[in-house]
């Protein structure tokens, strides 16, 4: 039995006669796309909240769309993706009053996942830097009370809330990761590294689980070629989408100029004999004229080749 | 050679001179091909920059020798070339013009280009010479007693030089071929040596042309030394393939109908290949040798890749 099961976080658009789509599009994308996981040797997909609805209304229930993925190779959702980069109404996470609200959205997300296994709950912690700057220990303090908040819900359908931390994000520096750490509850919130968005951010992935590896619930495996060097992580309105520094922030895995150590990292998960999901990610794959199908499959390709050899 | 061996036709990725010309693009769509579960490519032939995966002289350019090329490939997970796919219709040498496998003058030219082939392969684990043997339907008509003569010695020429390295030639018949009927496919066969020189059957070429492939399997099965397995949905019901400049007209614009595509992945709805059937018949007929996946006509080579790397993972690795 493996220690590591690969996943696939689900951002995929293809060009079709119609433009670019969506697997949603219709069943028959979807069929494309899950066999294309299929043979790739994905185990599992990891999805966005507000995809959910979407395979209920392809599929009839979560459950369903299931068994049209088990029926081509590929056996469950593993992990729900959670995020609120605007700080709309009901949902700054700095603010306590909002936080009744954003439990309850969080708990209608675990409540429609119900009939499935699903693992994790991911979710970016707060909204865009600058919708929430200054940041100071007081917001991590509250922000800290609404994540375990949230973990003792997710406890109680069988799932983990894990952190994903956005370059973007209000929480991204090692003085900010670590206050939030020491303020929530490790039976509760769990770490989730993203190695892109940390690199990017100045942080190194590797060093940030090998302190926190005991909280660690996964991983998304992608690349950058570039480091925020222009503090656009704080610049309005959309760090991750509308850079004007950097047009493409993130790769898949075995680009030339990716910065990201991936051999260094397996190293440690072995070190620490991690066991459980590794998703693939590369939103964004398709700037610049490539494309989803060739990333993910250039990406797997460089799992199975490269990093499998150094643990599996 | 082991039983049946399934390799990917590199051709999705359309080669031209200045498109997928790049050592770094190919390893993407060798990587691609590798991890959808084919490890082995069959690539084309064809001269300098206009093919740069088909020619001595950009291997040797890019990757520094033959030796070099192989290692390039292993590095992206890709352990051999099945086959070189051979035209002499297209410009095999950078001084040369398009040759033409009917006409006798052509004939030394055409041998001369394949010895640089007969080398590519045996050095990069390859053992067929997929040649388009004939002319299309539209420039000859039925082929001639004459016509089919030259034809039949130049690929038996062509096949006693290859099985000297251990090659053997495989005859593709595309869904544009003089060579259409399954009395013309017998008379060519007839013709040529049974030791060097084989059928090469292209599923969709052949439903498209109005064959079907798994009466020409069983009907030549000793004969068939190659299979490319592709998909198509649609047939040449107005007889558009044998018309004036086919090439464009038919394969390449649609025909009449416009059709935007001819080809497509195995398992695709309304796809008119039975695919099982065609595997099952050739496991009974003791073929041995290789099953290339080809998906020329695609817009999207990876995923094309990938879904056929599905389907025979699924559908067909367990008939094997």
């Amino acid at each position: 039995m493996p220690n590591l099961r690969w996943s696939y976080m689900d951002h995929w658009r293809e060009r079709s006669p119609r433009g670019l789509i969506t697997q949603y599009a219709s069943v028959r994308s979807m069929d494309r796309f899950i066999k294309q996981l299929a043979v790739l040797g994905f185990e599992g997909i990891d999805t966005f909240f507000f995809s959910l609805p979407q395979f209920d209304a392809m599929f009839g229930s979560l459950a369903k769309f299931e068994d049209f993925m088990r029926e081509r190779g590929v056996q469950k959702i593993v992990n729900v993706f959670f995020a609120k980069p605007n700080a709309t109404a009901g949902f700054a996470f700095h603010e306590r009053s909002d936080h009744d609200n954003i439990v309850r959205t969080c708990e209608t997300i675990m409540e429609r996942c119900r009939d499935i296994s699903v693992e994790g709950l991911i979710v970016m912690p707060t909204n865009t830097y600058w919708q929430m700057e200054p940041v100071d220990d007081e917001k991590i303090a509250i922000i800290a009370e609404l994540w375990n908040r949230v973990g003792e819900m997710t406890r109680r359908y069988g799932a983990k809330t894990s952190i994903h931390h956005e370059f973007w994000c209000g929480i991204r520096t090692p003085e900010q990761i670590d206050r939030f750490y020491e303020l929530t509850d490790p039976e509760l919130v769990y770490f989730f590294c993203d190695t892109a968005q940390h690199v990017i951010a100045h942080v190194d992935p590797v060093a940030l689980y090998e302190k926190y590896h005991a909280r660690c619930s996964g991983f998304h495996f992608k690349d950058t070629h570039n480091l925020d060097t222009t503090a656009d992580f704080r610049r309005p309105p959309d760090a991750e989408l509308l850079s004007p520094t950097v047009e493409r922030w993130f790769w898949e895995m075995g680009t030339s100029g990716g910065l990201v150590d991936f051999p260094a990292l397996m190293h440690a998960m072995k070190r620490h004999a991690y066991q459980g999901w590794v998703a693939l990610e590369h939103d964004k794959a398709d700037i610049g004229g490539s494309n989803y199908a060739e990333a993910t499959a250039v990406g797997k390709w460089y799992a199975d080749n490269v990093l499998t050899p150094i643990y599996r | 050679m082991p039983g049946i061996q399934f390799a990917y036709a590199l051709n999705a990725w359309r080669p031209t001179y200045d498109t997928f010309v790049r050592p770094e693009q190919h390893a993407r769509a060798l990587k691609t091909v590798s991890v959808s579960g084919f490890r082995a490519v069959e690539l084309n032939c064809g001269a300098g920059r206009w093919e740069p995966l088909g020619n001595l002289e950009m291997m040797e350019a890019n990757h520094g020798s033959i030796a070099g090329f192989a290692a390039f490939l292993r590095s992206c997970g890709i352990d051999a070339v099945s086959s070189y796919f051979f035209d002499p219709g297209v410009f095999l040498s950078r001084a040369g013009i398009p040759l033409a496998a009917g006409k006798s003058a052509d004939r030394a030219e055409i041998v001369e280009r394949v010895h640089e082939y007969l080398i590519l392969l045996s050095a990069l684990g390859g053992n067929r010479l997929v040649v388009k043997p004939a002319p299309a339907y539209w420039r000859t008509g039925a082929p001639s007693k004459e016509l089919l003569r030259n034809i039949a010695d130049l690929w038996n020429e062509v096949g006693e030089l290859a099985t000297k390295q251990g090659i053997q030639v495989a005859m593709h018949l595309d869904c544009l071929s003089a060579v259409r009927t399954e009395h013309a496919i017998a008379e060519l066969l007839g013709a040529t040596d049974a030791k060097s020189v084989g059928l090469a059957i292209d599923t969709a070429e052949m439903v498209l042309a109005g064959l079907d492939p798994l009466a020409i399997y069983n009907r030549f099965t000793g004969r068939v030394n190659h299979v490319q397995f592709k998909d198509v949905l649609l047939r040449d019901e107005l007889s558009e393939a044998t018309q004036t400049n086919a090439e464009l007209n038919f394969l390449s614009s649609g025909g009449s109908r416009e059709v935007t595509r001819w080809f497509w992945e195995m398992g695709t709805t309304g796809g008119l290949v039975d695919f099982p059937a065609m595997l099952s018949a050739m496991q009974a007929g003791g073929y041995r040798g290789w099953i290339v996946v080809e998906s020329d006509q695609t817009p999207y080579p990876a995923t094309s890749a990938m879904l056929n790397g599905w389907y025979v993972k699924h559908k067909l690795a367990s008939l094997t």
